[in-house]
Formats: C-alpha cells, sequence, structure tokens
C-alpha cells in the first residue's frame, strides 16, 4: 500500500504541468502599422520595490486605438495586467490583459482613450500596482 | 437485478447529455461521507480516480485519495486530498485542488431509521488562476474553485434507501481567475474574471441493493443540487456583475456498483449523467459525463 501511495504521489507531482494547447501557443500580433498616429506617449515610473523601464504609446490605426509597450521591461509578477486609468491608481480602468511578451494591446472600440490619462501594470492577484504611465498627447 | 440491468443500459444511453455533473469532490461526494467503514477497522483508505467529458471537449481526470478514521461507533472523521488534470483547446492543465476535512456523527437511534449529521470544509490549493504560457485559463481548467467552503448534510438511512440533504457554503473567497472570453480567441466559455460563487444546496435518494452472497452492491441514487443564486465576475472595466442563467437547479443520475473482495477490501464503479442544468455554468462544473473506478481498504 505504501508503494501505491509514493507512486501516485510522485506521479501527481510529476504531473502537475502544463501543455500548451491551440489557444494558448504564442500568437502572432500584427505589429503597428507604420500609417499609424502616434496619439499619446507616457514613461514608466516604479512603485516602492519595483524596477520598471520603457514606454507606453498609443496609436491609431484607422479606427482603432492600440497601446505598444516600448523598450519595456518590469520586476516578474505572478498576475501582471496592462490597465488603461483614468488615474495613476487602478480604480477606473479598462483591463487590456495579461502583460505577455506580446507588447502591444488592441484598445476596445467601446472605449475612447481621451477619457483615460495613465497606462499602468498592475498584479490582480495580490493587487499590487507595479508601475505608471502618465499619458501626454502628442 | 433486472431493473438495475435496465437502469445501466438508460444512464449509458443518456451519456450524451450535454449537461452539468459533479466536477470537483465537494457536495456531490457529500453523501458518500455519511458511510464509514465497518466498525471493527477504525482506519480507512480510498483511492478513487475520476474520468469526466464537459463542454467543449474538455476531458478531465481527476483522482483523489481519502483517509477516514473512526472514533467510536459514532464519530468518525476523513481528510481527502483532490487532484484535477483538464486537456482541451486550451491544453493541458493540472494540479492539485483541494483539500476536505469532514466529520460524521451517527445518532443513537431505534432502528430501521438512522439519522447521521456531517459538517466539514474545503480548504483550496490555488486561487483558481493556474495559466499556461501565460494565458489565463477558465475555470473549467482550473483545479479548484479557489473557495473556503463549509461543507454540512444530514442523512436518514431507512432499510434500504438513504436520503442526504447538504449545503456547500463558500465563506472566504480566494478566486484570483482572470479569464475574460474577449481576450481568449473562443466563446465556449464565459468570463469568470475574480469570480464569485454562490452556495449550492443538495439532496440525494440512494437505493441499495445487495446480492445474497453480499459479494455485489448496487447504488442507483438521484442527486439534486440547486444552486442558490447568480455567481459574478469582474468586468474589463472593473464593474462587478451577475452572470445571468448560473443559478438554478442541477438533476444528475448516478450508479455506483461495488464488488467486495472482503471485509476489508473493495471495489467501486460510479457512473453518472445530468438530465437537467443551469443555463450557464461558469464554475466550469460541466461534467456531461463521469466514470470513476474507487478502491477502498479498512485496517
Amino acid at each position: 500500500m505504501k508503494k501505491i501511495i509514493l507512486i501516485t504521489t510522485a506521479w501527481l507531482t510529476v504531473s502537475a504541468c502544463q501543455e500548451e494547447g491551440e489557444l494558448t501557443h504564442d500568437k502572432v500580433i500584427a505589429p503597428i502599422e507604420a500609417s499609424s498616429v502616434l496619439v499619446y506617449t507616457g514613461d514608466f515610473s516604479p512603485t516602492s520595490g519595483i524596477n520598471v523601464s520603457g514606454q507606453a504609446k498609443i496609436y491609431l490605426e484607422g479606427t482603432k486605438y492600440r497601446v505598444q509597450l516600448e523598450g519595456f521591461s518590469v520586476s516578474s509578477g505572478p498576475d501582471l495586467k496592462v490597465y488603461l486609468s483614468k488615474s495613476a491608481s487602478p480604480s477606473e480602468f479598462v483591463n487590456l490583459g495579461n502583460l505577455t511578451s506580446a507588447t502591444i494591446y488592441d484598445i476596445p472600440q467601446s472605449v475612447n482613450p481621451m477619457d483615460y490619462s495613465h497606462i499602468l501594470i498592475h498584479c490582480q492577484q495580490y493587487n499590487h500596482l507595479f508601475a505608471i504611465a502618465p499619458l501626454t498627447s502628442n | 437485478m433486472k431493473k438495475i440491468l435496465l437502469c445501466v443500459l438508460l444512464f449509458s444511453m443518456n451519456s450524451t447529455i450535454q449537461a452539468q455533473g459533479c466536477s470537483d469532490a465537494g457536495i456531490c461526494s457529500a453523501g458518500n461521507s455519511f458511510q464509514t467503514q465497518e466498525h471493527e477497522h477504525k482506519n480507512g483508505l480510498e483511492f478513487g480516480s475520476i474520468l469526466g467529458a464537459g463542454e467543449a471537449d474538455v476531458r478531465y481526470f481527476s483522482p483523489y485519495l481519502t483517509y477516514s478514521y473512526q472514533f467510536n461507533s459514532q464519530f468518525a472523521m476523513s481528510v481527502k486530498v483532490t487532484y484535477s488534470q483538464a486537456s482541451g483547446e486550451f491544453g493541458q492543465r493540472g494540479q492539485f485542488g483541494d483539500a476536505y476535512l469532514i466529520g460524521n456523527y451517527h445518532f443513537k437511534t431505534e432502528k430501521p431509521k438512522k439519522w447521521s449529521l456531517l459538517v466539514g470544509g474545503k480548504f483550496p490549493f490555488t486561487r483558481s488562476n493556474l495559466k499556461i504560457n501565460g494565458y489565463s485559463l477558465p475555470l473549467d481548467y482550473q483545479a479548484s474553485l479557489g473557495t473556503f467552503d463549509l461543507i454540512t448534510g444530514l442523512n436518514l438511512n431507512y432499510k434500504r434507501w438513504d436520503f442526504n440533504t447538504g449545503l456547500q457554503l463558500p465563506v472566504y473567497n480566494l478566486n484570483r481567475n482572470s479569464y475574460f472570453k474577449e481576450y481568449s480567441g473562443t466563446d465556449d466559455f464565459p468570463s469568470t474574471n475574480l469570480f464569485e460563487r454562490k452556495p449550492d444546496a443538495l439532496f440525494r435518494t440512494t437505493y441499495t441493493y445487495q446480492t445474497q452472497n453480499k459479494k455485489w452492491t448496487f447504488k442507483p441514487n438521484v442527486l439534486l443540487i440547486y444552486h442558490l443564486g447568480e455567481d459574478s465576475y469582474e468586468t474589463i472595466f472593473g464593474k462587478r456583475e451577475n452572470i445571468d442563467g448560473s443559478d438554478g437547479l442541477t438533476l444528475n443520475g448516478n450508479l455506483i456498483g461495488i464488488y467486495h473482495f472482503n471485509k476489508k477490501n473493495s471495489i467501486e464503479l460510479s457512473i453518472a449523467t445530468p438530465f437537467v442544468v443551469r443555463e450557464v455554468r461558469p464554475d466550469g462544473l460541466t461534467r456531461s459525463f463521469t466514470a470513476g473506478l474507487i478502491y477502498k481498504t479498512a485496517f
């Protein structure tokens, strides 16, 4: 019986892993088109204990707004999100999704970026703000 | 016996129903906790492995281990640890799910009626935010719903019949799921970002038939689960919204067949499928069919 429990535990530990599927492969995200218009820019600054560098830029591409993080790096966190926010704290915001290596995020069509003033990097799982980029109009 | 075979056939015919079955080992298995091992053995060990099929072709493998200890003829406790692995379009993700601590008290009552009470808790091992390659996953792929739950139940045993009632009440929510349908590339699963779930109430009726040589036991049972309110999630705008149609009734049919090797060891096959389901099941409790193989030993 001990052997069964040991083998089972070992097997479960080993199999506590992940395997990518059709919806979780790295997606090919279209780059910002050369004809896009840069409308807002912001430099990231960190909160206490965090390292960050880079810029957030919002482009108008046809009728669609897109956010690009340029030269961006940040301290690692467990559940980092990119927020388009109305202030320097995450109280009124649009969650643009998980922070990934993609670095380009589409802003939903129903959202007017003019109503927002910051790009934030926020850890949702532990409700901890990592970085703030105040946006200025170009 | 013919009736039992007919039941098996009917279950098999209905196995393609797309509906909700039991997923984690929470309230769905509460009825089993009323049944303790023979009193001459204080310790019981149960190893189960359940295969399931859910919505959007998600397949589940959910083993568990239960240890129970009989303190006296009236009181027993059990500890259970679950694991769940889900496979589908998002890939494959496995993790330990929850631990259960359940106490079971049998009242001293006159035969043929026997009453017992069950009180316990569910303790999650995850915050329901497991990811694959950095992509957030719906609750269907999460090993736990990420809540501390209080589980209570009452059982009446009358001759060959068991009647269980139960309540699974989330008392503390650790769920930090971050799945948005908008960003996932599929409409198969609803958004469950920062999911909050409502309690479930259970009613189960079980009929027990044992062959004359006591080698085989069959337990057809019907399980009703009522989800007591609509679950909610936080939208991409940070606003909490109820999920329409996530409350209501689920009706499951379950057939258990047990072969007793001797007084100490038995093996059990359990198959289940739902007949009535909720309109929306954001919690991922979408099993359309489950089959479990369980080995029990007492010592």
